[in-house]
């Protein structure tokens, strides 16, 4: 069973163990339109949960990628490169951006699970 | 059609002889230079002049322009731009003269800058003017690094800059090259600056708010004095994005509304052509705080001699070569002249007719973001129409069919589907009349022919231009034989 | 009243139609104390003849340069310009057409926007170029700002051999930003001197600002100066004149990062210092990084070539605060007019115009070495300027201005070393018998 946690700034995180999968949902994906350029850290660069970990580009609008958890970077989907499309196509799939092994596992109790975010979504949408 | 570039049309050699050989000694650079400063090859197209000629003037056709069709751009002030400006402008005593000539040789330049500057002061209310900055954003470059120096050299020590949610993009981007952080100020229901939260956010650490006035909404910040002394009383100075000055002149000086400093963009309040993006001239003017921080050099005048002044004690220094857009100032300065004081005025009472004209008859059709009384511009939302199937990105490519370029669209920020339109004080009434009809035509499509809309435009030699793809895998500039860098 | 089309009986009409009774009206939002009573105190305006005479009568308190013999060059540069360029500048759908943003309306503009930048690249030997910046001297100071962005060190050295006022201006726009700025001096061969510069390399170094042919109008020996800041991991920029490029090496061949200058050498009038335009090129790699519009090529939804701006999201009216620069307007028509001044004298003519600058620059050179009392201090590794000294300059100079002779830019000003010394520049307009007169005159001044 995944178990598959999100932010409210639209990340979701993937658990496995301590090494955990990061990307952007589909609603994020879709309100950004056509993703054109992904910044995305290097190898072993470390963040703060909250901090900004990289940059998503459309051609109108660019949005920064905030780290859902404290943690040091242990893998990159570095061809979303060369596919930013990726993302549009299957943001929770294929268009995963980094992986990073958490440092601090209590953070994980700050994390919406499904039920929570779709209530965050909703609350947008009516905004 | 034909798209080839200039590249693809090289020819053999043919060549048009523009100069004549010098008649000293020709030296090839190998004999002086080690081959190591020399390169190899250099490809150019080889065409004649009537090649040239003909490659341009059909590039030129594809554009629409303010001498060809009515451009109602909000914020971009898209005015008539009067022939005398430039036949003018191209008098060899100014086009032929050098930066580094000497000074008994320039009089008239130097006079032109002086005199123009006197104007400037007295159309603003400011007290000195330097006219080098080239853009607006440039200009606001200065003003803000005049603005920082100042406080530098008083002890505060500030680090915020405030600026609308309303804002051009080039405040905030300034702000930051300047290294102040931005805070962001929230217009409120009416469009305006919310008073109540920039009175809490004011503190000893602001430095500056910028503002343009009438905002890019098109609406006049009423509570300006009241802003003015929230600002002033913590220690931070009023700076004006003088973007939207058109409905002001005549009417309101800036510095009577508390600013200390401002720019002026010349290619739109005041005339002088835009030329696809530039060149424009950013002039600034400052109060008497700020007189010592101007940019050198200033021109002064002694003994009835005008010369160039670069003892200013605390300038910033200089923010461009030379002087500034020189020729730029003299289209500005012929217009100023022509206009006088009452042309003036008759600028600012006609801009503001004549968007409010707009706004009057098509306020039933689209409805406007805010409903206050605009001054030069008027920005209306097309949320009611996207419900119906059509984007403000569609209206506006629509109107390109109707030779009519389109409104500056999603912008400002804070409005859904924004259209901001500017209609200018040159336009006529049967001109307004036209694109009134036109846009409550558009409205109709919508229910009737919504696909004829969302493929506009259908007129153009091309439909709609894909900027994704070239955004992912960008291709910048010809190579022979492949597409991309 | 000039340039308003409305008249009495529309305004009357439209102040109807929004329910007021006079223009007045449509100021009431703005408070009463702020209002004039009656405009501003300027004179009325003129007539079109009127306001003619006034500008003609400036006009002629100048002294154009086609007037005399002069050789100022120093960033500024009179070139002959065809006919051909101020008429296809003057095409109303260049001259009164704003920023292509709305790319189906304005095909054309894009279109030699991005001839403009594949000239630049093809000049420089770079991928990239942007659609203009203001002059050299912005050129420069966003060059720089883009390589602290690059690499995010802290120092920036520059060499004092750059035009001062470049170095200035990237002085003011700095001023804000806590960076430091060290200069590396010269050699008394007149170019960087590499002891000083390898002593200035530490790791806080972001980049190097170098100009070739540099202030005093010689060539640097850009290989070996780009092969040591490089090794050191710091960003060669270089600033230079695009003509002098037609024959000397081509900057991205030699590895420097970032190029940049002014184009004024392209077909730009005097114009009493601007407009010109600047210009920056660099590798397909730091293309996210470089300020300004960009075109670039791409096609229609039905597959025609066409063109628009593109990465956008570097800019100012989408990254705000975060933006690349806060550059909005640029200095498009002159680069345009660039690109049509190399198509006009396509490969063979612009080579002429460089290899005539030369010839000319390179035979002042030799009559004023022979001249007896004046020392030409460095080699003639030039391409169109050099320094030359003479005891009592100033009074040299001023003999020659009563001659009709403008000899050139007095360095003392700007360059206290150089004291009596005075940079002069040939262009393909000077001929022979122009020289001639000057080393006569200069002769004659001297001896008698």
């Amino acid at each position: 069973m995944i178990d598959l946690k999100f932010t409210k700034s639209h990340e979701w995180v993937k658990l496995d163990g301590e090494i955990v999968t990061i990307g952007i949902t589909d609603y994020a994906q879709h309100q950004l339109g056509d993703v054109v350029f992904i910044e995305l850290p290097e190898m072993g660069d470390k963040f703060d949960q909250g901090s900004q970990f990289g940059t998503i580009e459309s051609t109108k609008a660019a949005t920064e990628l905030f780290i859902p958890l404290t943690g040091e970077v242990v893998e990159i989907n570095s061809e979303l490169s060369n596919n930013p499309q990726w993302v549009n196509e299957n943001p929770l799939g294929k268009g995963w951006m980094i992986k990073i092994k958490v440092n601090i596992l209590s953070e994980m109790g700050s994390l919406l699970d499904e039920g929570s975010y779709k209530k965050i979504l909703e609350d947008e949408i009516n905004k | 059609m034909d798209r080839k570039t200039i590249f693809d049309k090289t020819a053999d050699l043919r060549r048009s002889d523009y100069f004549s050989s010098p008649g000293v000694p020709l030296i090839s650079p190998g004999d002086v230079l080690s081959p190591q400063f020399l390169r190899d090859d250099l490809f150019l197209p080889s065409l004649g002049e009537l090649d040239v000629v003909r490659h341009y003037s059909n590039l030129a056709k594809l554009n629409f322009s303010v001498d060809t069709n009515f451009y109602p751009l909000g914020s971009c002030t898209m005015k008539y731009n009067p022939k005398i400006n430039e036949s003018m402008s191209s008098l060899e005593g100014f086009t032929s003269i050098h930066p580094y000539q000497r000074e008994d040789m320039t009089q008239g330049a130097l006079e032109l800058l002086y005199d123009l500057e006197q104007k400037l002061c007295e159309i603003t209310g400011m007290k000195r003017f330097t006219l080098q900055p080239s853009s607006g954003a440039q200009g606001e470059l200065a003003g803000m690094l005049m603005i920082r120096k100042f406080h530098e050299l008083m002890g505060n020590k500030k680090n915020k800059v405030i600026i609308p949610d309303s804002a051009h993009g080039t405040n905030p981007a300034t702000a930051s090259m300047c290294g102040y952080d931005t805070l962001v100020i929230d217009s409120n229901s009416q469009g305006l600056i919310d008073i109540e939260k920039l009175r809490s956010m004011v503190d000893d650490k602001v430095a500056a708010i910028m503002l343009t006035n009438p905002n890019t909404l098109g609406l006049f910040e009423e509570n300006i004095l009241e802003i003015s002394n929230i600002i002033h009383n913590k220690g931070g100075l009023l700076y004006y994005d003088g973007a939207n000055l058109n409905p002001l002149l005549g009417i309101v000086k800036p510095a009577s509304m508390g600013f200390d400093v401002v720019h002026l963009n010349f290619h739109k309040t005041f005339s002088t052509p835009h030329g696809c993006g530039g060149p424009g001239a950013g002039v600034v003017g400052v109060g008497d705080i700020l007189k010592d921080f101007l940019p050198v050099p200033l021109v002064n005048k002694k003994n009835d001699k005008f010369y160039l002044d670069y003892e200013i004690k605390n300038s910033i220094g200089k923010v461009r070569t030379f002087y500034g857009n020189f020729n730029v100032l003299v289209k500005a300065y012929t217009y100023i002249l022509r206009l006088g004081r009452d042309g003036l005025l008759r600028v600012a009472q006609n801009s503001v007719l004549n968007s409010r004209y707009l706004k009057e008859k098509l306020k039933k059709y689209y409805e406007l973001a805010y409903i206050k009384d605009c001054m030069h511009e008027v920005v209306f939302t097309c949320e009611k129409q996207k419900e119906r199937g059509a984007s403000a990105l569609d209206i506006s490519k629509r109107l390109i069919d109707f030779n009519i370029h389109p409104p500056t669209m999603y912008f400002p920020l804070i409005v859904k589907e924004a259209l901001m339109i500017e209609p200018t004080e040159t336009e006529s009434k049967e001109t307004l009349d036209n694109f009134i009809q036109i846009m409550i035509e558009i409205n109709k499509e919508i229910d009737v022919s919504l696909e004829k809309l969302k493929n506009s435009p259908l007129t153009t030699i091309l439909k709609r231009v894909d900027e994704v793809n070239v955004a992912r895998n960008p291709k910048v500039r010809w190579i022979k034989d492949k597409k991309s860098i | 009243m000039p340039y308003i089309l409305n008249t009495q009986k529309d305004i009357k009409d439209i102040l109807k139609c929004l329910g007021l009774s006079s223009i007045d009206g449509l100021f009431k939002r703005i408070p009463e104390q702020l209002k004039l009573k009656n405009s501003v105190n300027l004179l009325k305006g003129l007539s079109e003849f009127e306001t003619k005479n006034v500008l003609m009568g400036l006009a002629d308190k100048n002294i154009s340069i086609d007037s005399c013999n002069s050789f100022l060059g120093a960033g500024c540069y009179d070139h002959y310009i065809p006919a051909a360029l101020s008429y296809i500048l003057s095409i109303p759908q260049f001259l009164t057409a704003y920023t292509p943003y709305q790319a189906e309306c304005s095909q054309g503009i894009l279109q030699a926007i991005y001839e403009y930048q594949t000239y630049i690249c093809l000049l420089t030997g770079m991928d990239v170029s942007n659609a203009s910046l203001f002059d050299g001297a912005s050129a420069l100071s966003e060059a720089v700002l883009m390589a602290l962005r690059i690499n995010k060190k802290n120092k920036i050295l520059i060499s004092q051999s750059v035009h001062p006022e470049y170095k200035e201006t990237l002085k003011t726009y700095l001023s804000g930003l806590g960076f430091i700025i060290k200069e590396v001096g010269f050699n008394n061969q007149g170019i960087v001197d590499n002891q000083a510069l390898f002593e200035c390399l530490d790791d806080d170094v972001s980049c190097f600002a170098f100009q070739s042919p540099n202030f005093f109008g010689l060539i640097e020996n850009v290989n070996e100066l780009v092969h040591e800041v490089k090794g050191k991991c710091v960003i060669p920029i270089m600033a230079t004149n695009p003509l002098s490029l037609s024959i000397l090496k081509e900057p991205g061949a030699l590895g420097v990062d970032i190029v940049c200058g002014d184009g004024q050498t392209l077909g730009g009038n005097l114009n009493y210092g601007g407009p010109s335009f600047g210009f920056i090129a660099t590798g397909k790699k730091y293309i996210r990084q470089i300020p300004g519009r960009i075109v670039g090529a791409t096609v229609d939804k039905e597959g025609k070539d066409a063109y628009c701006l593109t990465l956008q999201t570097r800019e100012q009216h989408i990254r705000r605060e975060k933006a690349t620069s806060n550059i909005c307007s640029n200095q498009s028509l002159n680069a345009i007019g660039a690109a049509v001044y190399l198509s006009l004298l396509g490969k063979e003519g612009l080579k002429d115009a460089a290899l005539y600058s030369f010839s000319n620059a390179q035979y002042l050179y030799k009559r004023l070495k022979e001249v007896r009392g004046i020392n030409v201090p460095f080699k003639p590794t030039i391409f169109n300027e050099f320094i030359w000294e003479v005891e009592d300059a100033l009074i040299i100079i001023e003999k020659l201005y009563k001659r009709n002779i403008i000899p050139g830019y007095y360095l003392e000003d700007k360059f206290p070393k150089f004291k009596n010394c005075i940079l002069s520049c040939c262009t393909e307009k000077k001929n022979k018998k122009d020289i001639d007169d000057f080393i006569n005159a200069i002769a004659e001044v001297l001896h008698g």
